[in-house]
């Protein structure tokens, strides 16, 4: 009974020998898009990207959610939504704190790259822009 | 209902049919996949963090990765997932050899993984690439350099265990199907190791690029 049920929906040898080729061509488009030298942002979202599609293809067919769906499909998108939301959160609160809350010489706030600074490394991070003080009402 | 349960010993009483049972196992392993997706999560999310706070120190120190060791590997363990899932094909079939034959290749795969990543871990090691205060390496240093190598023995190590834990589910799959254990009404358990090693496949994928590529 169980087997039959879904027996007709079922991937076969060939199936799985053409997911596992378009693996290997995402791996090799993975390697020369690094080879390119792109900017690293585009670095990033390519190298990302391609991993996403190698990720759905193994998660799809591999792991049988294009078959079976349902419940398992949930639970796999649950996990998604939490990932998005650590990595996410996490990464904007970083990038909206105040300079000196983060490591020093980390470079996002650095005025010019840790590289191309003077050779005797700066003890004091570098000024803030002064902010003109305050008054009290 | 008794007539089925007669004709299938391992159908547990509390379940009405093999197939809610088969159902009920599978989403039990997906909820455990989930908690290992949100384990690694926290892992990527300090790697975010961290390369977000020090882009240079990480893509000087990533030029020190071995690009051709990584891209084998991805072959390596990509090839094992298909053996895994063709493992899992023959044993709803019923060709418990087959099923056999290809498990054994799949922790064939995952030994030669291991012993590749020991390679790489030696060269590391021999570098003085090594995590936090134990960094030593008189190549490269700079803010965040160390910071790379501390997440890339962490989240690969961690990885590298869940594939030494594989191979043994894996191995215990092989023995059971040998035994004669599966058939065609019933391959749980292959279909259950199968997902735990198509997740470690899943995690490599995305080590792989962030630590390797970019």
């Amino acid at each position: 009974m169980a087997a039959t049920s879904h027996a007709h929906k079922e991937f076969g040898p060939a199936q799985y020998l053409a997911v596992w080729v378009g693996l290997l061509v995402l791996t090799a488009l993975t390697v020369a898009v690094w080879k390119m030298h792109f900017s690293l942002g585009t670095r990033v979202t390519l190298a990302l990207t391609i991993a996403t599609f190698k990720a759905g293809l193994v998660a799809l067919f591999f792991m049988h959610l294009w078959e079976h769906g349902g419940v398992t499909r949930l639970v796999m998108a649950t996990s998604l939504l939490f990932l998005v939301l650590l990595i996410g959160l996490v990464l904007a609160d970083n990038a909206t704190r105040f300079q000196y809350a983060n490591p020093p010489y980390s470079e996002p706030w650095l005025q010019v790259p840790y590289q191309q600074m003077a050779p005797p490394m700066q003890d004091q991070p570098p000024p803030l822009e002064a902010a003109p003080p305050q008054r009290r009402p | 209902m008794p007539t089925e349960a007669a004709a299938t010993p391992q159908l547990a009483h509390h379940f009405p049919s093999l197939e809610a049972q088969e159902h009920a196992a599978r989403m039990g392993m997906w909820l455990f996949l989930a908690t290992e997706i949100l384990l690694f999560t926290v892992l990527f999310t300090a790697y975010a963090v961290y390369r977000f706070l020090f882009p240079t120190g990480f893509e000087d120190a990533s030029k020190f990765a071995h690009v051709a060791l990584g891209a084998t590997n991805t072959v390596v363990l990509i090839t094992s997932s298909l053996t895994v899932a063709l493992a899992i094909y023959y044993a709803r079939q019923g060709e418990s050899r087959k099923t056999v034959a290809l498990l054994a290749v799949t922790i064939a795969f995952g030994a030669a993984f291991l012993v590749l990543k020991g390679f790489e871990y030696h060269d590391h090691f021999v570098e003085g690439q090594l995590p936090g205060r134990y960094y030593h390496f008189e190549g490269l240093s700079g803010p965040g350099v160390s910071m790379y190598f501390t997440l890339y023995f962490l989240m690969t190590g961690l990885h590298g265990l869940h594939v030494v834990v594989g191979m043994g589910v894996l191995t215990w799959v092989a023995v059971r199907a040998a035994r004669g254990d599966f058939s065609r009404s019933y391959s749980t358990p292959v279909e259950l190791g199968g997902l735990y090693w198509h997740l470690v496949d899943l995690i490599w994928i995305f080590l792989f690029p962030l630590f390797y590529l970019l």
